[in-house]
């Protein structure tokens, strides 16, 4: 992305990739295609890729034949243009020798950019690069030959492999031929799934790309990518829009491409769930072959979605890429996935499970205020509040912010309650207050213990502030309406009562209450 | 006026463009805007974006950095800038710029200027001129092509000697920290060695000058804050006066500074305290220049090294926990094919991984050196006697002793060794 120095994007992103699935002998959609592309060029990246994708790379000769001329004009017109053509097709096939005819032919319209490479003591500007499809029957040995052809012509050939080829990559010959090799899932051969399988990798790729050069920004549109498909005339703007079959617009009787591609950057990117995309990238490829670096990585990756999800409060997708995360990453670098799924669990009320993960990490985190809080936070929601005071404690005594502190102290002196230790929990609430100043929570606990220890007019008086505060808390006013009848003033416990009942008439206890005094009266 | 200066390289990650940056902050303190464009093989640059940015910028000049492996993609972009507006003037300064010849200018039809002498001082000078309407008037540093295709070479310029004068990019905020994970940092420049396939001394007259260590030291202070904890120190010979870089790592080490950095430097320039130092400080690669583990060869290329001197400076840097790089060449002058497999075999010997830097490269020719004047006293073969008069030999070429496909058996070998396949960060 281009930025200006005080980081505002300069300009739109430029695609990077383009998946054109080839028409079936189609000269009207063929025109369409090479139209659409003429337009697109201004808005590829400078280095940029072309995916051809044919069911039959013979039959579809033509056209292949036709857009590579379309991009030779383009690249001889904008000498700082390069672009990789990918060419997508089954093999072996029937007529393996015409692939091999046809690659020879496309070799030669690609000579003025060797030439130009060799001149400029420099890659090609115009690289061609066939992607093989071999079907669930085929032996290495029907490829190898078809390779060595390639390879041998500067052709840097890569295999395609999904469920059913994925034992190809045993042989060591044919994987020495092989540039790279694509990975799909499932079994389909369908030029369809290709595309969404190559736009899968391309998304993972991306991702990891992405972190590795402290891009963290995945929420954003993943690469800038199109498919465009030639069998029905449609663009799509990403593999979810293709699978959905959103597609752009039919350009079709649209007078303006300027209008589609407006409609690309302003509306299309913008609703789609980005992030959600690329993790379900991960989930559908967790059985495909990947070296243990990658696995890492995408452990890595797991982590750093997780924390985007617990930043836009999806504690639950959290949680789940926390616990894909720990599964793939070394065990070196698991202390922080294990506090964040702690404090995911702790997000979603799965204490216990939150209280493990905490555990697991306990070494590494001792001592640090914000881990003894959400453990702490764990065995408060679970009932025990003894060893939660103890967590809250070992907090306190940790460096803490003035907001952390008094949240800390709250909970201290609520614990201190629920055990039944008012004079403590006063002990505590009050520190609270004194650093605190207007927090109802201070004043509503206070008012608690107070009244438990029977100093009603210290808890009125805490009440009062707690209502000043929060005029609608019910629970204060209801609260207000005990301390007035155990002082014996009535006729004010009543109001307070009523006032409380008013705020929340579904309280039972203040129902109660109100109905006992109003009886007695 | 604005200046848009672009560095351009389609076959690397997009790095600090540190000399246009000195560059841009130059011509910022004498009032210009300055808008730096760097475009890696990670860019999201459209050519309708690229558009977008001449017509909303509207740069009067635009400056390119040029080396040998991009000048076409720099034609390319020169003439898309000038099918916008032709009124816009094109400069190339840089390594390759320095010494092109003049005649290059026939093959470089949308090219005003070669910029010669230090960019900051040459270009402001051609930037001026343009601001005044004068555009070919009163240049110094540079060769032009004026508005009726007449060429000229005006005298060369002279640098600050000091280089405190040239404004800070990183204190006057021309780069964009938002990606930046490493900052490329330059505190001194020039070589006064005498490598017969090396640039940099020639370009430099065999001086160096440097920056103080309060400005080194306020470069880096602020480049932390600003939450980058990467150095790449892109000095020729960062320890040239090993004082100098020892009072820069105390400052770090006072200031509480540490920072992953990455340095160069020579074999017969480092000492196990030095080294100590460094590693208290971050340092975590040494780059070295072996060139050739040919006792022969390396003697008669101008390095002043023995091999038992590098290797020493290997194990002292190992020793401190500190990564080496070795920079090495295959294809020198009277190496023969067993010469460059020693190069090879002595890497692997010391235990410095191949990978990254370690990545051998093949010799380059580049205008400028000794050797790109006097190629045929190396026995040195050019293969392509019709390449473009702003591309040197680079590359093309065979020796005496070692043929094309040897060097080709050699890149093979180098390759089959490396750990990541063999790229080379530092080209």
């Amino acid at each position: 992305m281009c930025r200006d120095k005080n980081n505002k994007t300069m300009t739109k992103s430029a695609f990077n990739k383009i998946y054109i699935i080839l028409g079936k002998h189609d000269n009207e959609n063929l025109e369409w295609v090479l139209q659409t592309l003429s337009f697109l060029y201004s808005h590829v990246n400078l280095t940029s890729n072309i995916y051809l994708v044919s069911e039959n790379l013979p039959y579809s000769m033509p056209q292949v034949e036709n857009i590579q001329k379309n991009i030779n004009e383009f690249l001889s017109k904008h000498l700082f243009a390069r672009l990789y053509v990918h060419i997508v097709h089954p093999a072996p096939q029937p007529g393996m020798n015409d692939i091999t005819l046809c690659y020879q032919y496309l070799k030669q319209s690609t000579d003025k950019f060797d030439q130009e490479g060799y001149r400029h003591q420099e890659l090609p500007r115009l690289i061609l690069l066939p992607v093989l499809v071999p079907d669930d029957e085929c032996k290495p040995t029907q490829l190898i030959d078809l390779l060595n052809v390639l390879k041998n012509s500067f052709l840097l050939p890569s295999l395609y492999l999904n469920k059913g080829t994925l034992n190809l990559a045993q042989d060591e010959t044919l994987m020495s031929l092989t540039d790279k090799i694509y990975y799909g899932i499932g079994n389909s051969r369908k030029m369809t799934d290709v595309v969404c399988n190559l736009f899968r990798q391309d998304i993972l790729d991306d991702s990891l790309d992405k972190l590795e050069n402290n891009d963290l920004s995945m929420t954003t549109a993943c690469p800038d990518s199109l498919i465009i498909s030639a069998q029905d005339c449609n663009v799509y703007s990403c593999m979810k829009a293709f699978l959905k079959n959103e597609s752009l617009a039919k350009i079709h009787g649209i007078h303006s491409l300027e209008e589609l591609l407006a409609h690309y950057y302003q509306q299309d990117k913008s609703k789609r769930d980005c992030l959600g995309c690329r993790e379900q990238v991960i989930d559908s490829s967790v059985d495909l072959p990947k070296s243990l670096d990658t696995n890492q990585k995408i452990g890595a990756l797991l982590y750093h979605f997780g924390m985007l999800r617990q930043e836009s409060e999806d504690d639950l997708q959290a949680v789940k890429n926390f616990k894909q995360s720990l599964n793939l990453s070394p065990i070196e670098e698991t202390d922080p996935i294990y506090f964040r799924l702690g404090l995911g669990y702790t997000k979603i009320g799965h204490y216990d499970q939150a209280l493990k993960a905490f555990n697991s990490v306990e070494l590494a985190y001792q001592g640090q205020h914000f881990f003894h809080f959400h453990k702490g936070l764990c065995y408060f929601e679970t009932g025990d509040y003894a060893t939660a005071l103890k967590e809250f404690s070992k907090a306190l005594q940790s460096e803490t912010q003035h907001d952390d502190r008094i949240r800390i102290l709250i909970y201290i002196g609520t614990c201190f309650n629920n055990l039944g230790k008012y004079e403590q929990a006063v002990g505590e609430l009050e520190k609270a207050k004194e650093t605190a100043g207007h927090v109802k929570e201070i004043y509503n606990a206070l008012g608690f213990s107070y009244f438990m220890i029977k100093d009603y007019d210290k808890s009125i008086e805490n009440l009062k502030m707690a209502v000043k505060i929060d005029p609608f808390s019910a629970i204060d006013y209801a609260s207000l309406g005990s301390n007035y009848r155990e002082k014996g003033d009535l006729n004010t416990a009543i109001g307070m009562y009523e006032k409380a009942l008013a705020l929340d008439p579904g309280m039972t206890s203040a129902r109660e209450n109100l109905e006992r005094l109003n009886k007695k009266l | 006026m604005n200046v848009l200066l672009i560095e351009i390289n389609p076959f690397l990650q997009e790095t600090t463009p540190i000399s246009l940056g000195y560059i841009a902050s130059f011509l910022k303190s004498k009032g210009f805007g300055v808008k730096i464009l760097s475009i890696g093989q990670n860019t999201s640059l459209s050519r309708s974006a690229f558009h977008e940015i001449i017509h909303s910028f509207r740069p009067s000049l635009v400056g390119f950095s040029a080396y040998q492996r991009i000048m076409l993609y720099i034609i390319g972009l020169a003439k898309f800038i000038k099918s916008i507006d032709n009124n816009i003037k094109i400069a190339i300064g840089g390594p390759q710029a320095t010494f092109m010849p003049s005649a290059a200018f026939a093959e470089l039809p949308d090219v005003d200027y070669i910029c010669r002498s230090p960019g900051e001082i040459t270009f402001l000078g051609i930037a001026q001129a343009i601001e005044n309407g004068t555009p070919f008037l009163n240049l110094s540093g540079v060769s032009y092509k004026d508005d009726n295709d007449a060429v000229l070479d005006t005298p060369e310029l002279e640098g600050y000697t000091d280089l405190d004068r040239y404004p800070s990019a990183y204190l006057n905020d021309v780069f964009d920290y938002s990606h930046m994970r490493e900052a490329i940092m330059l505190t001194s420049r020039g070589c006064p060695h005498h490598c017969i396939y090396c640039y940099t001394p020639h370009a430099f007259k065999h001086k160096i000058s440097y920056h103080s260590v309060e400005r080194v030291v306020e470069e880096i202070r602020w480049i932390r804050k600003k939450g980058i904890k990467s150095l790449w120190f892109a000095d020729p010979n960062i320890s040239y006066k090993p004082s100098r870089l020892i009072e820069i790592l105390d400052r770090i080490l006072q200031e509480g500074l540490e920072s992953e950095m990455w340095l160069q430097t020579r074999v017969d320039l480092v000492t196990p305290e030095l080294l100590k130092k460094m590693k208290r400080a971050g340092v975590k690669t040494i780059a070295f220049g072996l060139e050739s583990a040919s006792e022969r060869v390396l003697s008669r290329l101008g390095k002043h090294i023995t091999l038992d001197k590098v290797a020493e400076a290997i194990r002292l840097a190992q020793k401190h926990g500190i990564e080496v790089e070795l920079f090495t060449i295959y294809g020198l002058p009277y190496e023969t094919f067993e010469d460059a497999v020693k190069t090879l075999e002595f890497v692997k010997k010391n235990k410095v991984k191949i990978m990254g830097n370690t990545n051998s490269q093949q010799m380059q020719i580049y205008f400028g050196t000794h050797m790109a004047q006097h190629y045929e006293d190396y026995n040195i073969r050019p293969l392509n006697n019709n390449r473009p008069a702003y591309l040197s030999i680079g590359s093309q070429y065979e020796t005496d002793q070692i043929s094309r496909r040897e060097l080709h058996q050699i890149q093979q070998l180098w390759q089959a060794n490396s750990l990541d396949g063999g790229k080379r960060i530092v080209s």
